[in-house]
C-alpha cells in the first residue's frame, strides 16, 4: 500500500513513531515536508518533425569512428511529489554531428525504460547545428501510465549561440521557452578521450 | 490550408510545364511573409510582420484590419465559403470573424495552450481547434437561434468533442466532402477515422512511423491522401480505410500540404524545408502515380485551388502577384 507523506506522517503521529512538538499541527508539518520535494513539471517544447515510432532499445548511440565529441546524457525521472515514476518509457533523438537526422533509419534514436529506479544514461555525440534551428538541442518524450507524456528538448549551456551567457541569451532560439532546459555541461575523461556529461532530470504530472 | 507556412517555396523547373497567367496583381498594406488566398480566389488574409492581420479584396485593393499587433496571432483560415475567418491565439483562444464586409466576431477562450491548427467543416457547423501539446477539439460554431438576442456569452461556440492523441497535439485534420467523416492524425503518429453525427472514433491507422503533416480527400470523397516527414503520399480508400497505395518516398524533403485539382484526379503537394532538400511543388496523378514538378518563377508565399484551377501568389517587396496554371 501506497501512503502520501500526509497519510503516512499523520499515521506515525497516531501511533507514537513520531513526537510533535504542540505547536505544531500535522498537516502543517506534511505541507512543509511536501513543500520542500516538490519538483516542477518538465516545460514542453516542441516535439519537431522528426520524431520516429519504434526506436530500438539501446543505451549506445554512437558507434565507433562516430564524428563528433562524445557526449553522456543521464539522468532520473521523477512525478512532481519527487518520487520515482517507475514504469515509463523515454524516447530520445537527435542529429548526427553534422546536424542530419536520420529518417530513413533509426541512428542516434532510442527508446528506453528506466525500470524501477527510474534512471537513464547514454552515450551519443554533441549533436550539430540543424540548418532551420538555432541551437543544439536533443528530443526528448516520456509517458508512463497515469501521467501526463512530457515533450521537451535539452539544449546545451555551451552552446556558442548564448555566447557563454544562457540566462541572458537562452531566448535567442525562439523554441526555447525555459532557462530550464538549457543544461550545464561537464567535461570529463582524460586529454585523449574527453567526454561532455549532461545531466538532465524529468518530472511529470499526474493525470 | 491555402497559405504556404515554408519562407521560400522554390518550384522546380519541368518538363511538363505548367502554363502560368497573371490573374491580379496586389498592392499589400505591409511587408509580409504570410497571406491566405479565400477559397473563391477574390480575398487574401495577409498577416503583417508585427502580427497583424488584415483583409485585402484582390480585385479593387481595399484592406480592413480585423486583427491588431500584439494580439497574439498564430494561425488563420478561411472557412469553405470564404464568408467567415478564424484566428488562433497564442493564448489559447479562437476568433471567428466576418469576411465578406460584416463586423461581426467571436472570440472565446479554447484552451490554455497555444493554438496551432484550425480547420472548418464542409457545412460551416463545426471549427476543428488543435491546441499544441493537448488534444484536439470540436467546436459546433453555429449560431443558436436560443440565443440570438443573449448576452454575447450564450452566443459563443460550444465544444462539441475532444478528439484525443497519446500524446504531443494533432498535426493535420481533413472532413469528408459530405461532412460525415472527419480524419485526424496526431504528433503520435496515429491516424483516427471519425462519424461526425456521434464523434466516435470508428477506425485507426498505427501504420506510419513518422509525421503526418497533411490530409486531403479527393473530391469524389473516395480517396483520402496523407503525407508528411515520410515524404511521400498514402492514398487510403475511404470505404474500407484500407491503404491503397503509396508515392515513392522522396529523400530529404517532407510534406507540408496537400490539394487536389478540379479534374479530382491531380494532387498538388508542397514539400517545405524541413528535410534537407529545399522547398519544391509536385503534381501527381493520382490514376498512374506519376509526377510532374511545377515550374515558377518566384518562390510563392501562398495559393490553393480556386475553381478547380491551382492559383499561386508571390511577392515583391508590397506587390503581390497572383497568377493561374493551366
Amino acid at each position: 500500500m501506497n501512503f502520501t507523506r500526509r497519510e503516512l506522517l499523520e499515521r506515525c503521529a497516531a501511533f507514537g513513531a513520531i513526537t510533535l512538538a504542540s505547536s505544531i499541527p500535522v498537516s502543517a508539518l506534511a505541507a512543509a515536508w511536501d513543500n520542500a520535494e516538490k519538483k516542477q513539471p518538465t516545460p514542453f517544447c516542441e516535439l519537431g518533425p522528426f520524431y520516429k515510432r519504434e526506436a530500438p532499445n539501446t543505451s549506445t548511440l554512437r558507434a565507433p569512428g562516430d564524428a563528433g565529441m562524445p557526449l553522456t546524457l543521464s539522468g532520473v525521472v521523477y512525478d512532481v511529489r519527487g518520487e520515482i515514476v517507475p514504469d515509463s518509457k523515454l524516447e530520445i533523438w537527435q542529429t548526427d554531428n553534422d546536424g542530419h537526422y536520420d529518417i530513413e533509419g533509426y541512428r542516434y534514436r532510442t527508446l528506453l525504460q528506466p525500470g524501477t529506479k527510474g534512471a537513464y544514461a547514454i552515450e551519443s555525440v554533441m549533436p550539430g547545428h540543424y540548418p532551420t534551428r538555432v541551437c543544439q538541442h536533443v528530443h526528448y518524450l516520456l509517458t508512463a501510465p497515469g501521467h501526463k507524456p512530457v515533450i521537451t528538448q535539452l539544449y546545451f549551456a555551451t552552446d556558442p549561440v548564448f555566447d557563454g551567457n544562457p540566462d541572458k541569451n537562452y531566448t535567442r532560439d525562439p523554441l526555447i521557452t525555459s532557462r530550464e532546459l538549457v543544461r550545464p555541461v561537464v567535461i570529463k575523461g582524460d586529454p585523449k578521450q574527453i567526454i561532455a556529461a549532461v545531466n538532465f532530470d524529468l518530472v511529470m504530472e499526474t493525470l | 490550408m491555402r497559405r504556404l507556412s515554408v519562407a521560400a517555396l522554390v518550384l522546380c523547373t519541368s518538363t511538363m510545364v505548367l502554363a502560368a497567367q497573371p490573374v491580379a496583381k496586389v498592392q499589400l498594406p505591409c511587408e509580409s511573409n504570410s497571406q491566405e488566398l479565400s477559397p473563391n480566389g477574390s480575398q487574401l488574409a495577409v498577416q503583417c510582420k508585427d502580427h497583424s492581420l488584415l483583409l485585402v479584396e484582390v480585385f479593387g485593393g481595399s484592406a480592413r484590419t480585423v486583427i491588431s499587433a500584439g494580439q497574439g496571432l498564430n494561425t488563420f483560415v478561411y472557412s469553405p465559403s470564404g464568408a467567415q475567418l478564424a484566428a488562433g491565439f497564442t493564448d489559447g483562444s479562437v476568433e471567428v470573424i466576418g469576411a465578406g464586409g460584416t463586423a461581426s466576431k467571436r472570440h472565446w477562450k479554447a484552451d490554455s495552450h497555444r493554438i496551432d491548427l484550425l480547420y472548418f467543416s464542409p457545412d460551416y457547423k463545426y471549427l476543428f481547434v488543435g491546441p499544441v501539446d493537448s488534444p484536439g477539439q470540436v467546436w459546433d460554431i453555429r449560431e443558436r437561434a436560443c440565443c440570438k438576442n443573449q448576452p454575447k456569452e450564450d452566443a459563443l461556440p460550444a465544444k462539441a468533442a475532444t478528439l484525443p492523441v497519446d500524446f504531443g497535439g494533432i498535426s493535420a485534420v481533413a472532413a469528408s466532402p459530405d461532412g460525415k467523416l472527419l480524419v485526424a492524425v496526431g504528433d503520435d503518429t496515429v491516424l483516427r477515422w471519425y462519424d461526425t453525427a456521434s464523434w466516435q472514433k470508428t477506425r485507426y491507422y498505427r501504420g506510419f512511423l513518422l509525421e503526418t503533416f497533411a490530409l486531403h480527400f479527393t473530391t469524389d470523397g473516395k480517396q483520402l491522401l496523407a503525407g508528411g516527414a515520410d515524404a511521400r503520399l498514402t492514398i487510403f480508400d475511404v470505404a474500407s480505410g484500407k491503404q491503397l497505395r503509396q508515392t515513392p518516398s522522396e529523400a530529404g524533403a517532407s510534406v507540408a500540404f496537400i490539394d487536389v485539382l478540379g479534374n479530382g484526379q491531380t494532387a498538388v503537394v508542397y514539400f517545405d524545408d524541413a528535410g534537407e532538400k529545399p522547398p519544391h511543388a509536385l503534381l501527381w496523378d493520382l490514376a498512374t502515380l506519376t509526377s510532374a514538378p511545377i515550374k515558377a518563377d518566384a518562390p510563392p508565399t501562398c495559393g490553393g485551388v480556386v475553381a478547380g484551377k491551382l492559383q499561386v501568389c508571390t511577392v515583391d517587396g508590397k506587390t503581390l502577384t497572383l497568377s493561374q496554371y493551366q
